[in-house]
């Protein structure tokens, strides 16, 4: 669907309002064993309304955004929030004013795959792996793409018009060790439609073998030692840190729930070594995976430095939490889908880079572990975190040994933090996964190796 | 479910939408085809940080369109009813489909009697859900003074189907349902509990939201653990796994039951059918259209008539959970169900007894855990639990650590608990696994 200009709305917006057309596309494309599992493609498209009275909100979506239903949608949202001030009377203040004029494309400008493309690419992969590496049990090639375009306009005079769209290859292959399955699974992509991400199948070629490489290793994996040992986080493992164990407990709306960081502004959290910033759109001279603009309330995105040096400095706001703050809005309010009303969100969330070198870090290691692959994890209010690991290696006498089978690591973000002695000079940025609060929505987790103490999952 | 009926088809814009696409489908050159019409009207009131903050009203619509040809299938979704844009993704799917490759396996329902199926009711009730509320807000104020209710959801969901496919297979279905969701925890000065939520589903909000599901025992324990403690050492013990808990270690037999891991052959109960993989007191059952499931579900995404189902039968595989293409790529037999709405059959055994039975171990209620490996193995955070020695539950845990493998511990299980949940969407009771690694600190 074409965006419309819906600056013609303005005029109806009363009080603080949002308004907000959204469409998200997705194509998604599945090979297991050479079977086509998954050809499909879908649109969500919507405009939405959003108020504010007096400290309470009102908000209503349609999914046909003709003229009549925009009208109707604003009307339907000033009511329901009518409905709750005229009940629960709470007077706040107004909220703070912000205004951007923005339009960000980061659409292709190439011509546009067909369906066919797309699974010619998936299938040349496929084909790939099952010539080359026969030692497996099964395999899985996914394709997937997501666009998110906005068009918002805010009763402060903001607008903005944006296509963030990112695609990505995913690769599972598994094997047997000794009758019981063995799994590993990468995926390569990021920012940018397909046209601009899968360019070459041969460019995917080394992420397989390196893929299958350490599944071998895996196969002949041991199962880690359980309890608190000296670990070298890979950077994918740096990136979902910064993001799950740090970042969530520094949302000002869970600050204000009574999140552990709530008593630690302007504390020590972490090592010297240690700063941790939530990226609006670039970071070091680089455009982020999930670059923010302008964000859902019409704020122009901030970069929030977090910890600084060791130091808690900031949280990421919206406008009611910067309200009761006292402090700017950061440009944190994001929303997933055009019926979503924004929630505080972490955009590009990442440890920035230390000196050290990745093989001086793992040389220095006595007895642990080198930790590469996470699947999942979770955070919570006290700042203890678990992320699954699907890869990684014992450290013996600074030497990598063997693989590990699955395992979890764990720990109390801020007393792992302190522990950290050292940061390697590279950086990874990923933005494969969903974040989930509510809604889920997509980010960018970025990170160096850091090497610290942390508990392990194991027998 | 209560205001069940398998009645006459009526016809409405959903059914005239519907036949149109199906038709132009076909008309299209399709070989077979399946469409499917949906309308969702939601009604949600927020509350955050103890305040009611939010009231949400969204109208939400889906159509959505599958294609074989010459064995080739595509599919496509859009949320528009626009008979333009309904063309123009009749061209595209039927574009996707010729771009794919022929697989013998992909079909679709064949016909059954038309049927039309209603639940629930149609409008919300906006004032008494702002009761609710408010009432729920000022009873945890009282009997619960260190709670953050954090965020709490209810919403009242309302949606309208229509389903018809070329083998003239054809269902209505009308569902009202109200859902609540609450995430909060325990707090005293800078002395914080680990966060927990809970949820439940009801077609009716007759009780109070603290008397529905384990909303008042999940508050207990935040209001319990704003102090806990490390377990000590590291020890092999007993895991009492409460219901919130129990859906983590669940879907790890689930997902091994599904279509993926059976068609790559990864699944270690891939087979399995017919033979004993839980202790003879564990049976499963996935019971979309029971009494018991206030919100379950009509028609499968095949485009079947949903029916109940036993998947386990006192520790013996009965079902997998595969959908048409599943089945007919491993010549297994398909489910009928899409799974979910799941019941575990009660114990002999009330909780205090189970509890009391334990030497050493601990009473989990959320497992925060690393995706499971494909042979079971498991590991994670025991959060929001307790440690369990000589036989009562001694004091709230952090920072605790267990694995094991789910494999062997549903063959171990040791006991099921007379007491169970009623979630709305699942049943779930209390159970015991002996064998599980414990290590703290």
């Amino acid at each position: 669907m074409v965006a419309p200009d819906l600056r013609a709305y303005a005029k109806f917006l009363p009080e603080y309002a949002e308004l907000r057309w959204q469409e998200n596309r997705s194509i998604n494309i599945s090979f297991l064993n050479g079977n086509i599992t998954g050809n499909a493609r879908s649109s969500s498209c919507g405009i939405s309304a959003r108020m504010y009275s007096n400290g309470s909100w009102g908000f209503a979506s349609s999914p046909e955004p003709n003229a009549a239903n925009i009208q109707a949608v604003i009307r339907l949202a000033q009511d329901n929030a009518r409905f709750l001030d005229s009940r629960e009377k709470k007077g706040k203040q107004p909220l703070p004013a912000t205004s951007a004029d923005s339009v960000r494309d980061f659409g292709t400008k190439k011509p546009k795959y067909t369906q066919k493309e797309l699974l010619d690419f998936a299938k040349e992969l496929d084909a790939h792996i099952a010539a080359n590496y026969k030692d497996l049990t099964s395999r899985a090639v996914i394709l997937n793409g997501l666009d998110m375009e906005k068009v918002l306009i805010t009763s402060t005079g903001s607008y903005s018009h944006s296509l963030i769209p990112r695609s990505y290859v995913y690769v599972q292959m598994a094997t047997d060790a000794a009758g019981s399955p063995v799994e590993l699974g990468d995926l390569a992509g990021g920012l940018g439609q397909f046209e601009d991400t899968l360019t070459s199948p041969a460019k995917f070629h080394q992420m397989i073998a390196q893929l299958y490489e350490h599944l071998m290793h895996k196969r002949e994996g041991v199962y880690a030692d359980a309890g608190t040992k000296t670990c070298i986080l890979g950077a994918k493992l740096g990136g979902i840190l910064a993001h799950e164990a740090i970042g969530h407990t520094t949302e000002a709306d869970l600050v204000l729930s009574g999140s552990v960081a709530k008593h630690l502004l302007n504390k020590e959290v972490a090592g010297p070594l240690v700063t941790l910033v939530d990226f609006a759109h670039t970071a070091l001279g680089q455009i982020c995976p999930v670059p923010v603009y302008v964000d859902d309330e019409g704020t122009p995105a901030q970069d929030v430095t977090i910890i600084d040096r060791g130091i808690l400095k900031a949280y990421m706001h919206n406008k009611e939490s910067a309200l009761l703050f006292n402090t700017p809005p950061t440009g944190n309010a994001r929303a997933f889908a055009f019926s979503d009303e924004p929630l505080i969100r972490m955009r590009n969330t990442a440890i920035l880079p230390g000196n050290s070198k990745l093989e001086d870090m793992i040389a220095s290691v006595d007895d642990g572990y080198y930790l590469i692959q996470p699947s999942n994890g979770q955070a919570d209010s006290t700042s203890e975190f678990m992320f699954g690991v699907v890869l990684g290696y014992e450290i013996k006498k600074g030497k990598l040994g063997r693989a590990i089978r699955d395992t979890t690591i764990s720990g109390v973000a801020y007393d792992v933090l302190k522990t950290v002695t050292m940061v390697s000079d590279d950086m990874h940025w990923s933005n494969g996964g969903m974040c989930g609060k509510k809604q889920q929505i997509p980010v960018g987790l970025g990170g160096p190796a850091i090497k610290c103490r942390i508990n392990l999952g194991g027998r | 479910m209560p205001h069940q009926f398998g009645g006459p088809i009526a016809m409405n814009a959903h059914e005239e939408t519907t036949r149109y696409a199906l038709h132009a489908l076909l008309q299209a050159g399709a070989d077979k085809a399946g469409c499917s019409v949906n309308t969702s009207t939601k009604h949600e009131l927020s509350v955050e940080r103890a305040e009611l903050g939010l009231l949400r009203t969204t109208v939400n619509v889906s159509i959505n369109m599958l294609v074989i040809k010459d064995r080739k299938k595509g599919s496509i979704s859009l949320n528009t009813l626009e008979r333009s844009a309904i063309d123009q993704a009749v061209t595209e799917v039927l574009s996707m489909a010729a771009a794919s490759q022929p697989d013998q396996a992909y079909d679709i329902a064949e016909a059954q009697e038309p049927r039309s199926f209603v639940a629930g009711g149609t409008e919300p009730q906006l004032d008494l859900m702002y009761d609710r509320m408010k009432e729920f807000v000022s009873a945890v104020r009282v009997k619960y003074p260190n709670i953050m209710l954090q965020e709490v959801y209810l919403s009242f969901n309302h949606s309208k189907s229509s389903f018809m496919n070329s083998n003239e297979a054809h269902f209505q279905t009308s569902q009202g349902i109200h859902r609540c969701t609450a995430i909060f925890s325990g707090q005293e000065g800078d002395n914080v509990s680990s966060f927990i939520y809970t949820g439940f589903a009801r077609r009716e909000l007759e009780q109070p939201l603290l008397a529905c599901g384990s909303i008042d025992t999940r508050l207990r324990h935040a209001s319990e653990q704003v102090y806990s403690q490390p377990v000590w050492g590291k020890f092999t013990g007993d895991l009492v796994i409460a219901p919130d808990c129990l859906g983590s270690f669940l879907g790890f037999i689930t997902r091994s039951l599904s279509d993926r891991p059976i068609i790559a052959g990864t699944s270690v109960y891939k087979d399995s059918l017919g033979q004993q993989i839980a202790n003879p007191i564990f049976s499963l059952h996935c019971r979309p259209v029971s009494p018991e499931i206030a919100d379950g579900y009509f028609v499968t995404g095949d485009g079947y008539a949903a029916e109940n189902s036993t998947l386990i039968d006192h520790g013996v595989l009965r079902s997998y959970l595969l959908t048409l293409y599943g089945a007919k790529k491993t010549g297994r037999q398909r489910a009928v169900n899409n799974g979910g709405a799941y019941v575990v059959d009660p114990g002999d055994k009330s909780l205090d007894e189970i509890i009391a039975s334990v030497k050493r171990g601990i009473l989990i209620t959320r497992f925060s855990g690393g995706s499971p490996s494909a042979n079971g193995d498991f590991s994670g955070v025991a959060k929001n639990s307790y440690y369990i020695e000589d036989g009562k539950v001694a004091y709230p845990i952090r920072e605790t650590m267990v694995s094991g493998n789910f494999v062997e511990a549903f063959r171990h299980l040791s006991a099921i608990s007379r007491e169970r949940v009623d979630f709305g969407w699942a049943v779930l009771p209390w159970v015991c696994i002996p064998g599980i690694s414990i290590s703290g600190k």
